[in-house]
């Protein structure tokens, strides 16, 4: 199985476990699992806000979608959420085609996943 | 449903390869489709809708076709041209009805975490058709649809 580190990084970000995919295409089994199974144990902490970043990803599978559904499922079940960001034009037309578009939270840069999930700064 | 324009095959080729059931043999295959088809000119976007295409067709008749049975193969067949791809993916399974499948853009499947990958082939190529049987997938993809 391929490991986790070789498919992502993940950094906390003020809070938020913010996740890049360092695969350009993740494509076998083993590196969905691997992806999937990561994610799975950042959804172990209730409430975990969870950003994953897609970018210089230039290919998915179905399989990708339906790991990213199934955590996203696991989050909120404990309070958390998973919200996406950059996507290339290709790969987003997955998610519209599929209509995951409704079901994410997609944002054009990580940073402002990140931001989506914090209070307002006060002026 | 029958092609509105059969491909020009006859001059060209026929790729035949008998796969094991296993996943990691999708992708040497995916790369040499992948270098013939930018041999032959065509553009990002087709690239991406038949790689796409290819591998969810080969992943559907390893994990659901042959239920990841080592001892089953899957058989594949293309032939890339300047008019087109087409595609023929089979495998030993026991076949299904692709009219079965639910619709994963459905309000009650949308948080399904499967069932997206026939979806998917049959957006990115122009001509997508099963077997009576549904052990066999026949995917056509043209460069000037």
């Amino acid at each position: 199985m391929a490991e986790a580190s070789d498919i992502i990084q993940v950094a906390d970000r003020d809070g938020v476990a913010f996740v890049r995919v360092r695969s350009k295409a993740i494509l076998s089994e083993a590196e969905v699992e691997a992806f999937g199974a990561a994610l799975e144990r950042l959804a172990e902490m209730p409430g975990q806000r969870v950003v994953v970043s897609f970018l210089g990803v230039h290919h998915l599978t179905s399989l990708v979608l339906g790991a990213l559904v199934r955590v996203k499922k696991l989050l909120a079940e404990s309070g958390g959420d998973l919200r996406l960001a950059d996507i290339e034009p290709h790969v987003y037309e997955m998610f519209t085609i599929t209509r995951l578009d409704r079901m994410f939270r997609i944002f054009e840069r990580g940073d402002e996943a990140v931001a989506s999930f914090l209070p307002p700064a006060e002026t | 449903m029958p092609s509105r324009r059969r491909p020009s095959g006859d001059f060209q080729a026929w790729t035949e390869k008998t796969l094991p059931t296993h996943l990691g043999a999708i992708r040497p295959v995916e790369t040499e489709l992948m270098a013939r088809l930018r041999d032959l000119g065509y553009d990002e976007d087709h690239r991406f809708a038949v790689r796409l295409a290819f591998e969810e067709a080969l992943v559907n008749a390893m994990k659901h076709g042959n239920r990841m049975d080592p001892s089953r193969q899957v058989r594949l067949r293309y032939c890339a041209n300047p008019e087109c791809v087409e595609i023929h993916v089979a495998d030993d399974g026991a076949g299904f009805n692709p009219a079965s499948i639910p619709d994963p853009t459905a309000d009650e499947n949308l948080r399904k975490p499967c069932g997206r990958g026939i979806m998917l082939m049959r957006s990115y190529m122009d001509e997508v058709s099963y077997s009576c049987s549904g052990q066999e997938v026949h995917m056509i993809k043209y460069r000037n649809p």
